[in-house]
């Protein structure tokens, strides 16, 4: 309790930190905060290339929607993704990136992998504000579900936040572990259904039954990937326009409470050992 | 502020290798020595003084210093103050270098501690103590040290501390600075506040500092009246009875 009070207490500096990266972010260069749209666009033009025009996977459309266009399917699912990927990562390396500070100055250690939620963070809000426009465009009604949509990125921005603080505190002691998560990360991204739905898994899946004489599929296996939940719900609020799916939901939320508590415990239990470690 | 029987000690490992690989290949037991860089070191800075810390290099000065400013944290012992600390262990330590120095007032002054209102009102004074107001404007990379330690200092004084912790930076200001300095912490000695510095330079721990303790090895040899420490260190150095 009293390490949250601290934690409190930092919220401007934490804000500070924030408006630090995003200010320095994109200084000097012409374009500015448009650069964040370029790579999820990049990236958008390569899978619909790839995904959509050669290899022809079929997304269902959108139910009630109606819409059927891959490449905002796509996004739907790539945007969070890309969000979550990004706040590991950078949230991963912001200890060592400011060995400066940490050794020499005292402040509440975790506003700085904290700042990195929230750099990134301001990047994906605006990336999914035109992600909205776009559906709008496309014929979506998407209104009633912006604060669900709210909701679930601040629980993914939770539930990403909690596995920095852990990965932060690892790449102190073993410098593998960014290199290592890097690797993970496209792996992980492959092994949620972003560029291809889920039913392809299901087909497979039901091809084989249960797994060693258990009723256990390889469909149940691969759902226990807590992105593969936050996903579907983005989808189901943003492509479908629709409810979301309660279990769906539900597993979002523990999943990035569970995740949370368990970085924040471990974040304060080797904060005081950091600055030597480093 | 008291200082009981603090103890640090590092682990030196003989190949600083911190990967996955290394730590499996070390299994259980990892390779390291321990070193002790302060060993039982205890006494008392009174409420409003001025205190040295004198030693020669790798004694374990900085390594104390840090465990005031909560960077490190000792194995044995107590550190107790009463009112807030602010410490100034490094030139330009918490300065982006490519932000103005004008952001990274603001930003220096969040991480000491400061609310956003507080810097607003002490900006002009924090500026003009500095001395650096021409480039106020410029990215701090362009600074020169002694243009850095006059900012962070600017900063770190004006947090308006109960204890001030200074470890050998203001050697790179220019005799201007240092009189502005000496001043300065004759200023805070009279409003009752305390300063702890280190430095190397003999002259300046006599003149500004009441009492002073001499660290030798991570051990306290002597804490006593400044004058007393200081000769007493001086006579130990090789080559002083020549002197
Ligand atoms: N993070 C660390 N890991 C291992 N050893 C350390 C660490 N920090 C300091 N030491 C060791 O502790 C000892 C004391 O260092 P310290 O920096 O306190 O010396 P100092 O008195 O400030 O010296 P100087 O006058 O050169 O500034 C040194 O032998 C140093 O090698
Ligand atoms: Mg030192």
């Amino acid at each position: 309790m009293r390490y949250l009070k601290e934690v409190l207490q930092s919220r401007e500096l934490l804000a500070n930190l924030t408006l630090r990266e995003i200010r320095g972010q994109y200084k000097r260069t012409i374009f500015g905060q448009l650069w964040s749209l370029v790579n999820p666009l990049a990236s958008m033009l390569v899978y619909t290339l790839v995904f959509a025009f050669i290899i022809r996977v079929q997304p269902e459309a959108g139910d009630p929607s109606g819409l059927d266009i891959f490449a905002v399917w796509l996004l739907c699912g790539l945007l969070p993704f890309a969000f979550f990927s990004n706040v590991v990562q950078q949230g991963m390396g912001s200890i060592l990136g400011n060995v400066g500070l940490v050794q020499k100055v005292y402040f509440a250690r975790i506003v700085l992998p904290l700042s990195k939620v929230g750099s990134v963070g301001y990047n994906w809000l605006f990336e999914m504000g035109v992600l909205v426009v776009v559906l709008v465009i496309c014929g979506a009604f998407v209104w009633p579900w912006l604060p669900l949509v709210v909701v679930t990125m601040f629980l993914l921005a939770v539930f990403a936040a909690g596995l920095a603080l852990i990965l932060a505190v690892a790449n102190v002691h073993f410098r593998d572990t960014q290199y290592f998560v890097s690797i993970i990360m496209q792996i992980w991204m492959y092994l949620t259904p972003i560029i291809y739905p889920i039913s392809l898994v299901a087909t497979q899946s039901d091809k084989y039954g249960g797994l060693f004489g258990t009723s256990v599929t390889i469909l149940d296996i691969y759902r226990i990937n807590p992105m593969e939940r936050f996903v579907a719900v983005f989808r189901q609020l943003l492509y479908d326009n629709r409810w979301p799916n309660p279990q769906d939901f539900l597993l979002c939320a523990i999943w990035a409470l569970a995740v949370f508590c368990v970085g924040l415990w471990v974040f304060r239990r080797s904060e005081k050992g950091l600055a030597e470690a480093l | 502020m008291e200082i009981e029987h603090v103890s640090k000690k590092f682990r030196l490992y003989h190949e600083r290798n911190q990967s996955i690989k290394s730590a499996i290949m070390r299994g259980r037991r990892s390779v390291h020595e321990d070193f002790w860089a302060l060993k039982d070191v205890g006494f008392e800075v009174p409420v409003g003084s001025t205190f040295g810390l004198i030693g020669s290099n790798g004694s374990g000065k900085s390594t104390l210093l840090k465990c005031l400013a909560k960077i490190y944290y000792p194995e044995t012992g107590r550190i107790t103050y009463n009112g807030k600390i602010a410490a100034l262990l490094e030139v330009g330590s918490g300065f982006h270098p490519e932000l103005s120095g004008r952001e990274n007032i603001f930003l220096n002054g969040s991480i000491l501690g400061m609310s956003k209102k507080e810097i607003t009102g002490k900006f002009d004074e924090i500026v003009n103590f500095s001395g650096v107001e021409q480039f106020i404007d410029q990215p701090v990379k362009n600074y020169s040290s002694g243009m850095y330690v006059r900012l962070g200092f600017s900063v770190a004084i004006n947090v308006n501390p109960d204890i001030l912790v200074v470890d050998e930076v203001l050697a790179v200001g220019d005799t201007e600075f240092q009189a502005k300095c000496a001043q300065k912490f004759v200023d805070f000695k009279n409003e009752g506040r305390t300063v702890i510095l280190v430095s190397h330079s003999m002259e300046s721990v006599r003149e500004m500092c009441d009492s002073a303790a001499w660290l030798s090895h991570g051990e306290l040899v002597k804490v006593g009246p400044a004058d007393e420490t200081i000769t007493a260190y001086l006579e130990s150095l090789p080559g002083a009875s020549a002197a």
